[in-house]
């Protein structure tokens, strides 16, 4: 076992796979930093997920663009059809409506429209998430609109053995997969082991087992939900914590399994609040557990506004532990 | 020309201290996020939004705003308490440092990298086609100039024909990269040149000269009902971000500070300065204890946006 953050897991295992196979490439701006500065400093990314590897792989493989989303994640696309293991980054999530084209019409449908004659082994590594006065355009979380895209993979680590396992999972996939890094887990360290074993896309994880309610939820909100479980405990109420990580594929059979046991559903999340994830949960919940519920599955997610700007605002329009707490004991009173 | 100087001088005065009773507001940890101060383009923004009408005219700029905003005649009050995240601000703290909107002054900014720049083509073109006489300026950086949504713009502002007046400032730096690196080709104004727009680089030492221009440009503009492009070169005055480590700093020896040429023209006409930088700092001072001592936001707040945009209910 050893202790990493999340942008250290994610570091290293960028640095092994590019050990590991020439043919992967880091693309994106700043990633280097400093490119044509005269500086011999590296910036390693706005978050420094990717400090180190233009030292170590050259610049040929690691490489600084313009700030052009559209050119360089079309760019990526275009290399992973053609023999190239590209890591895209995409320096946060909201700028993908910059080059949206590229990810909805051309990355997310090459595979199909060819009839399986071109695979696309493209990572595009984002961050999101709110909660550092960043603002409505540098803060969003939007792993349920990208979830709606047939043929995009859409995963969300909550932690650094999620964080550097999917990454490796979603560079041997034959599907484009976007890995959405939550902005205020890249420093949250746990003890993991060193050599980064690949988590496999598509499953949920069971966090804490409970008979009373099944809580669904994904990247930081995780953090919240396991607070609320472990003081609802306290009250004698256990609640059953599913980490969903893989956005699509949809982990819909441990979540509708834990379900059949407890009888109720909610989920908590940081995305939209109308056609989100929590919506998705909640429409596969319904269709295949209904019998079941002993109760209207509920969710928690910020209000359907852009994310506000002052601290005091972003706190109240982000989901907080006892928003979750409060949430499951009217659950199950309801 | 000497009065109009002094108003020039004054305005970008007014900006730099503005910006730095913000850097000290930052440093004291009053400012929630990450802010990206305008040090070195001051004349820039203060000539160009003096010559404006903001009752016809529209400015758009990017991520680094705030002096395009009082410059636009932006309460600076407001301003300061929008970066806070006060009540007070100019979007009572929904926007924040990045997305400063004053309508009423024909100001907007944007979190996008020249995300702005099709904007103000809108705003050109609501000009154009209600005949106000009005122009649509936009402010974007040397790194902006290689977005698509820039690039596209130029073409179609020209293919149209709008009033737009693009101004790109050249600060040799996009967040760490610089533009000898990230840009292909002789030159931006160059590059514009092939879109068929006039196209006019800005000199660096001359400050007259610039100012000068700067005017002429915004003239043509107007009277010709056609797009223009400068290029102004900035000096790289601190880093990308307040507090940044600024290891990627530009180089101050090539492009120096316009503020500090506009200061030596007037010195050398006897023209007093003193008096204006001493009361400029005293105003920005006030202007931001004012804005610390506006009140959070009230929650509310999002209740009543969640009514208004919310999907169900
Ligand atoms: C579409 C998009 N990509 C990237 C960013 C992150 N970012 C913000 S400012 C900036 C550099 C912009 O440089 P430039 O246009 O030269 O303006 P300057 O900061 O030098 O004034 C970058 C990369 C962003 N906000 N939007
Ligand atoms: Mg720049």
């Amino acid at each position: 076992m050893t202790t990493l953050s999340v942008k250290q897991a994610l570091n290293q295992a960028l640095h092994q796979l590019m050990a590991a196979d020439d043919t992967v490439i880091v693309v994106g701006e700043d990633i280097v930093g400093g490119a044509g500065s005269g500086s011999a400093e590296e910036l390693g990314g706005a978050f420094g997920v990717t400090s180190g590897l233009a030292a170590r792989f050259g610049t040929a493989r690691v490489i600084d663009t313009p700030i052009s989303e559209t050119a360089f994640v079309g760019m990526g696309i275009g290399a992973a059809a053609t023999g190239l293991k590209p890591i895209i980054e995409v320096m946060f999530c909201d700028f993908m409506g910059v080059c949206f084209d590229q990810i909805m019409n051309q990355a997310a449908k090459m595979r199909f429209l060819s009839a399986d004659q071109i695979q696309l082994p493209l990572v595009i590594r984002t961050s999101m998430g709110a909660g550092d006065s960043s603002g409505a355009m540098h803060s969003q979380s939007l792993h349920g609109l990208l979830a709606s895209i047939a043929g995009l993979r859409v995963v969300c680590p909550s932690n650094a053995a999620d964080a550097a396992g999917l990454l490796k999972s979603a560079l041997s996939d034959p599907n484009p997969v976007v890995l959405l890094e939550h902005k205020g887990l890249y420093d949250l360290e746990t003890d993991i082991d060193p050599a980064l074993p690949a988590v496999p896309i598509g499953q949920g994880k069971i966090l804490i087992e409970g008979a009373a309610v099944t809580l669904v939820t994904v990247s930081a909100m995780v953090h919240h939900a396991v607070k609320a479980a472990k003081q609802l405990e306290k009250d004698g109420i256990t609640v059953e914590v599913i980490d969903a990580r893989s956005i699509s594929p949809l982990d819909s059979d441990l979540i509708t399994k834990s379900v059949a046991k407890t009888g109720r559903l909610l989920v908590v999340d940081e995305g939209a609040a109308f056609g989100g994830f929590a919506d998705m949960v909640i429409a596969e919940v319904a269709q295949k557990a209904f019998p079941h519920l002993k109760a209207a599955p509920r969710k928690i997610t910020p209000p359907h506004t852009p994310v506000p700007y002052a601290p005091s605002l972003e706190q109240n329009w982000l989901p907080s532990t006892p928003d979750i707490i409060q949430g499951v004991k009217d659950l199950l009173n309801a | 020309m000497h009065g109009k100087l002094l108003a020039i001088y004054n305005d970008a005065l007014r900006i730099r201290a503005f910006e730095k009773a913000i850097g000290v507001m930052a440093d004291a940890g009053h400012v929630p996020g990450l802010v990206h101060l305008c040090l070195g383009a001051e004349v820039l923004q203060a000539t160009v939004c003096n010559a404006l009408d903001s009752k016809t005219d529209h400015v758009n700029g990017s991520h680094r705003s705030h002096g395009i905003a009082l410059a636009s005649g932006a309460s600076p009050f407001k301003v300061a308490a929008e970066i806070l995240g006060r009540e007070d601000g100019l979007s009572s703290g929904l926007g924040g440092t990045q997305h400063l909107f004053a309508p009423e002054q024909g100001m907007a900014s944007n979190g996008i990298v020249g995300a702005q720049v099709p904007l103000a083509a809108g705003a050109a073109l609501t000009a154009k086609t209600l005949g106000t006489h009005g122009i649509a300026v936009c402010f974007f950086g040397d790194a902006a100039a290689n977005q698509g949504a820039v690039l596209e713009t130029m073409n179609l502002a020209a293919v149209l024909s709008l009033p737009l007046l693009f101004i790109l400032e050249n600060n040799g730096y996009g967040l760490s990269t610089s533009s000898s690196y990230a840009s292909a080709g002789v030159n931006l104004t160059e590059r514009a040149k092939a879109f068929g727009l006039e196209s006019i680089s800005l000199p660096s030492n001359t400050i007259t000269d610039q100012i000068e221009q700067i005017h002429i440009a915004i003239n043509t503009v107007r009277t010709e009902s056609r797009p223009l492009f400068l290029e102004a070169p900035i000096p790289r005055l601190t880093g990308h971000y307040h507090g940044d480590a600024g290891n990627f700093a530009g180089d101050t020896d090539t492009v120096p500070d316009p503020l500090l040429l506009l200061r030596e023209f007037l010195d050398a006409q006897n023209i007093d300065t003193a008096s204006v930088k001493e009361q400029s700092s005293t105003e920005m001072d006030e202007v931001a204890g004012r804005a610390l001592r506006s009140q959070a936001p009230s929650p509310q707040i999002l209740d009543t946006w969640r009514s208004i945009l919310g999907a169900t209910e």
